[in-house]
């Protein structure tokens, strides 16, 4: 199968290679053209195509090709070395030294805190201060539910730091979503439990993100690690908190030391089109891959271990079941966590 | 005609903290702007940040910190400028204690001229060459002239008058199907006594809407309508035109104006490439009104030709860079650090002892 990007919308339409194709011949030549080129026969089904394209506004119909509407340059840039930040929040840890300054001073885009235990109030608002001179943009909260965090405790706390843009209660009786902050902000409420980083690097189509930044970003780039950074529940600097290595502890260590660490950068360059299985899977530009969690772990260009999708059967499977990756859930220990 | 928008709150967007980082006479590059609701601005600074070019920014909301003129930008301390904005709202101690419907308005409109005659002190303190766009011609932009500057360099402008009479307009009605009405000036937002805001939109007369026309009234710009096959905004950056085109003739509510949007079916936006010729009359139109940045808004007729309609100075360039994967903010950012090279260029000349500091002018009166 074939994936068409609607980069600007941020949708993307699944098609079977041949509508692919037909897709590309018309980019060169006129509907009939096409229509020629492949055959009476397949009129009705060309026309369908179009008739497809046009309802959904990804083209219109003219008389002429119009060279003027040029290709857009699938290039990918960021004012920061550092974009995305993920912390496993603890308590003894001093998020307010000189390592976090330099980090605040990247122009983050942004921030995601996750709270395995649950956190006093007080302490959580102190934390978010932190941020309230930066120019972070986002940041996302991971929370155990507690029944003091209502909605209108969260409300008010988002009112008081606008930066939060989205909230996960992980552990709660049900699952729902509520919106807070006149409607703005979702409250996901999610029954599993987050008590480690080993529940991350799941692959699924409802994480699939389509837009312009992203997509030029993978085709350069690794689209899980590049110019991503991590502080495990230690005070450790991480690429991502899942990942064995470190690159020091915050409280010895600046951040340019970390950004200068050729180690550090090494899983950047990985594309999804170097990654044997993900280089043939029609969703590699949109796919948050993972690189701390892989089928072999001996092998970082292998496929992600939490992807269920071969793109050779188009079928999703569930992947913990699969006989071909009970040895790495052996080897990273997560038998108990995936049950 | 008016269509009503949802009110902002006061506090949308984030604000941006004007920097200090770099020592005082360092700062070559001066940014004006305001704190609220310029992520053009606070992404050409974050470029700037990240590619270690020093700046200095300056929001309306600095002007209320100030004590004295001398804490004002000078001259020799300045390279070049970019205008980008004055200032959305004052600070609220600055509101009305009491607003009273016949002087609020004159009220209001005195603490913005007395607000702008502090500010656009720069643009006479600041020589004009270090503007990126010239300061006086963008102040004194007349969209009459601008359309007959384009005729005169050939460039396609829509059929345009100025009229009074509905008896003009129905000579008019006989050689254009329609027409189209819009200000001489900028569209302006009203507010109600409930505090919903509406926005003034460009609208069409045909014959069938003639009832509505009276017999004479206020002086009205009216122009050919063009039935447009898509709309194009080129942002113009130093003799480079990044375009892109918009296909808004789909959703009859954006027929007249792509501005009215529609939230629920966003106008189609892609890049585009004018053709050569006309990037070059443009540049000349440009480099005749001193602008090197710049908004032009044009329109494309069913059979392909270009129509001419409007220029921009400060217009902002966020909704073409982004979407057509430009990255207009970085070379805005690039452009301002060569303009501080290139003046450092000419600074190796003996200064124009001509140039008295603009503090000085002040000094007898104190």
């Amino acid at each position: 199968m074939s994936l068409l990007c609607d980069l600007q919308m941020r949708r993307f339409y699944h098609l079977p290679n041949d509508t692919a194709e037909v897709l590309l011949f018309l980019q060169q030549y006129s509907i009939d053209e096409c229509i020629a080129h492949y055959g009476e026969d397949n009129r009705e089904a060309i026309t369908g195509y179009v008739d497809f394209f046009v309802s959904r506004e990804l083209g219109f119909i003219d008389d002429r090709i119009l060279p003027e509407l040029t290709a857009m340059e699938l290039t990918w840039d960021r004012f920061a070395d550092i974009t995305n930040v993920v912390i496993e929040y603890q308590e003894t840890i001093d998020y307010s030294g000189p390592f976090f300054r330099e980090l605040l001073d990247q122009h983050l885009e942004g921030l995601e805190i996750r709270f395995y235990q649950p956190v006093a109030l007080p302490e959580l608002r102190e934390l978010l201060a932190l941020f309230s001179d930066s120019t972070l943009r986002h940041i996302k909260l991971v929370l155990p539910y507690e029944r003091s965090l209502n909605i209108a405790t969260l409300d008010e706390l988002v009112k008081k730091n606008q930066r939060v843009k989205s909230l996960l209660l992980h552990s709660s009786p049900e699952e729902k979503l509520e919106k807070i902050f006149s409607d703005s902000v979702p409250v996901y409420y999610f029954t599993g439990e987050i008590n480690s980083c080993m529940a991350c690097g799941e692959i699924r189509p409802n994480h699939f993100t389509v837009n312009t930044e992203l997509f030029t970003e993978s085709l350069r780039f690794n689209s899980c690690l590049n110019r991503k950074l991590s502080i495990d529940q230690e005070g450790y600097i991480k690429n991502c908190p899942s990942m064995r290595e470190n690159y020091g502890h915050i409280a010895d260590t600046s951040l340019q030391e970390v950004l200068d660490n050729k180690t550090f950068n090494r899983y950047s360059h990985i594309r999804k089109d170097d990654i044997t299985v993900c280089k043939d899977c029609e969703f590699r530009h949109v796919c948050t891959d993972c690189r701390a969690y892989i089928e072999d772990p001996q092998d970082i260009y292998s496929k992600p271990l939490k992807c269920g999708y071969n793109p050779y059967t188009n079928k999703w499977e569930e992947w913990a079941q699969h006989p071909m990756k009970q040895a790495a859930i052996e080897w990273y220990g997560m038998a108990e966590i995936i049950k | 005609m008016m269509k009503e928008i949802k009110e902002l709150p006061a506090t949308a967007g984030s604000s941006f903290p004007t920097k200090n980082q770099y020592p005082v006479m360092s700062k070559k590059i001066l940014i004006l702007s305001q704190s609220y609701l310029e992520s053009t601005t606070d992404q050409v600074c974050q470029w700037m940040d990240y590619l270690k070019i020093p700046y200095r920014r300056l929001n309306g909301e600095d002007f209320f910190r100030f004590q004295q003129l001398s804490d004002l930008p000078d001259n020799t301390a300045t390279a070049v400028v970019w205008y980008r904005r004055k200032i959305a709202h004052f600070p609220a101690e600055f509101s009305l204690k009491q607003p009273d419907f016949n002087s609020q308005y004159t009220l209001k409109r005195f603490l913005v001229d007395e607000f702008n005659g502090l500010h656009s002190f720069l643009f006479h303190s600041i020589d004009a060459q270090k503007w990126l766009n010239d300061p006086l011609s963008e102040k004194n932009l007349n969209k009459l002239q601008v359309l007959q500057l384009a005729r005169r360099l050939n460039i396609p402008t829509p059929f345009t008058e100025v009229v009074t009479t509905k008896t003009k307009i129905m000579a008019l009605l006989e050689q254009y199907p329609a027409l189209i009405v819009k200000p001489l000036s900028e569209c302006i937002l009203l507010e109600d006594n409930e505090r919903r805001a509406y926005k003034m939109l460009t609208s069409t007369i045909e014959q069938k809407s003639l009832g509505a026309v009276p017999e004479t009234f206020f002086p009205s710009l009216v122009q050919e309508r063009i039935v447009k096959k898509f709309e194009i905004r080129t942002f113009y950056l130093d003799g480079v035109c990044y375009s892109m085109a918009i296909f808004s003739q789909n959703n009859r509510k954006t027929t007249d104006d792509f501005r009215n949007y529609d939230n629920h079916r966003p106008n189609r936006t892609v890049p585009y490439k004018l053709p050569a010729d006309l990037e070059h009359k443009l540049d000349q139109l440009m480099k005749i009104l001193r602008f090197r940045t710049g908004s032009i808004d044009l329109m494309v007729d069913m059979q392909g030709n270009y129509h001419f309609l409007e220029i921009n100075p400060e217009g902002q360039f966020g909704m073409v860079s982004h979407p057509c994967n430009y990255y207009l903010e970085k070379k805005f950012a690039r452009l301002l650090h060569q303009s501080v090279l290139h003046e450092k260029e000419i600074h190796q000349q003996p200064e124009n002892k001509e140039n008295a500091s603009p503090a000085t002018v002040f000094s007898e009166a104190e």
